[in-house]
């Protein structure tokens, strides 16, 4: 019974979706950055199947539908950046130089640190992307043979990270330019991190959304040499 | 109505940006090709923000919805991080780190040398 009902398609798009509902249901109440509602989905979601013992294939048929979307979704940001385009027009020079060594570092970190650790090579084709947004990063590391799976976990990470250290960091590091520290936010932690920034400022939030989507760009660029 | 029309020019946009993708004879994704030609037609004026916004701004908002398949496929990979998950965390850490700095401190230098640049106009 429970097997013919969850190799409905629809089983693994309710599954998703309404994790989804409710991890958003769960963070309007905490209000916390860790209590973060894919977190929370994905955490429902595995749940769900272990506890059911339903095969990750079966939830595949219908979730895969939701998946689907990614590619719209992606391509969503070009209304994100052209909000910004007035802004992006008028610093484009650091934004390019800011973004561009930032994510060359940010890549050729992961390959070094990879091969310290002498992880196996999947972990840097999963990692490479790991400081963009994830629709992007999961484009690259398609394209690098990774799993998608550890990149989504790697990005989320380093998201939060971003989200709870963006202001101890700017401290620390003296970013006295809030240009330059929204910069830093975007390119190092993307979309999470730029729900920090707009809690520091106007300034640091503006370049933070900038840094979104010009450092996937850039990183998309960049991994063509890789591998 | 609206909004399957707004949905059509995005959809059909990535259409598009797949057909570019497979001509070309270097990989790129094709999702990423689509964005480029979103931003292309929005600045161009050929589509304007309102012609996409509501669906847009609902992908945008609810993004992470089509991430949740992908992360849930973590399942399978449990053996792998646990064996390495260490190094992986430690990773994640030092590479954010080390984008913030690199990024903050290279848009501070980039930023004092224009402003160098324009007091000497």
């Amino acid at each position: 019974m429970i097997n013919s009902l969850t190799i409905s398609p629809l089983f693994g798009i309710l599954l998703t979706c309404g994790s989804y509902v409710l991890g958003v249901k769960i963070q309007e109440k905490l209000k916390h950055p860790l209590a973060n509602p894919m977190i929370l989905a994905t955490v429902f979601c595995i749940a769900f199947l272990l506890i059911f013992d339903i095969p990750l294939e079966n939830y595949r048929i219908g979730s895969s539908y939701v998946s689907l979307f990614l590619g719209p979704a992606t391509a969503s940001l070009a209304l994100s950046i052209y909000r910004q385009y007035p802004v992006l027009k008028k610093n484009l020079l650091p934004v390019l130089a800011g973004t561009a060594v930032g994510s060359a570092v940010s890549m050729s970190s992961v390959l070094l640190l990879c091969k310290l650790f002498r992880l196996e090579e999947v972990w840097a084709q999963s990692l490479l992307s790991k400081s963009v947004t994830t629709a992007i990063a999961i484009e690259i590391t398609a394209q690098q043979g990774g799993l998608p799976s550890i990149t989504v976990a790697a990005v989320l990470i380093t998201g939060l990270l971003g989200a709870v250290f963006a202001p101890l960091l700017i401290r620390l590091l003296r970013v006295q330019d809030p240009v330059a520290a929204g910069l830093a936010i975007g390119t190092a932690s993307h979309a999470l991190g730029t729900s920090k920034a707009l809690q520091i400022g106007e300034v640091e939030a503006a370049m933070s959304s900038i840094a979104i989507g010009v450092a996937g760009l850039i990183t998309v660029l960049f991994a063509m040499f890789v591998g | 109505m609206k909004l399957l029309s707004q949905l059509s020019i995005i959809v059909a946009v990535c259409l598009l940006g797949e057909g570019i993708s497979a001509l070309l004879p270097f990989a790129f994704p094709s999702s990423v090709i689509a964005m480029l030609l979103l931003l292309l037609l929005l600045i161009l004026g050929a589509v304007k923000e309102r012609h996409i916004d509501s669906v847009a701004d609902f992908f945008l908002k609810n993004m992470s919805l089509f991430f949740i398949p992908s992360a849930t496929g973590i399942l399978e990979h449990f053996g792998l991080i646990s064996k390495a998950l260490l190094p992986f965390l430690l990773i994640c850490v030092l590479t954010t780190l080390l984008t913030f700095a690199s990024t903050a401190w290279t848009v501070t230098f980039v930023r004092k040398l224009q402003k160098g640049g324009h007091s000497h106009d």
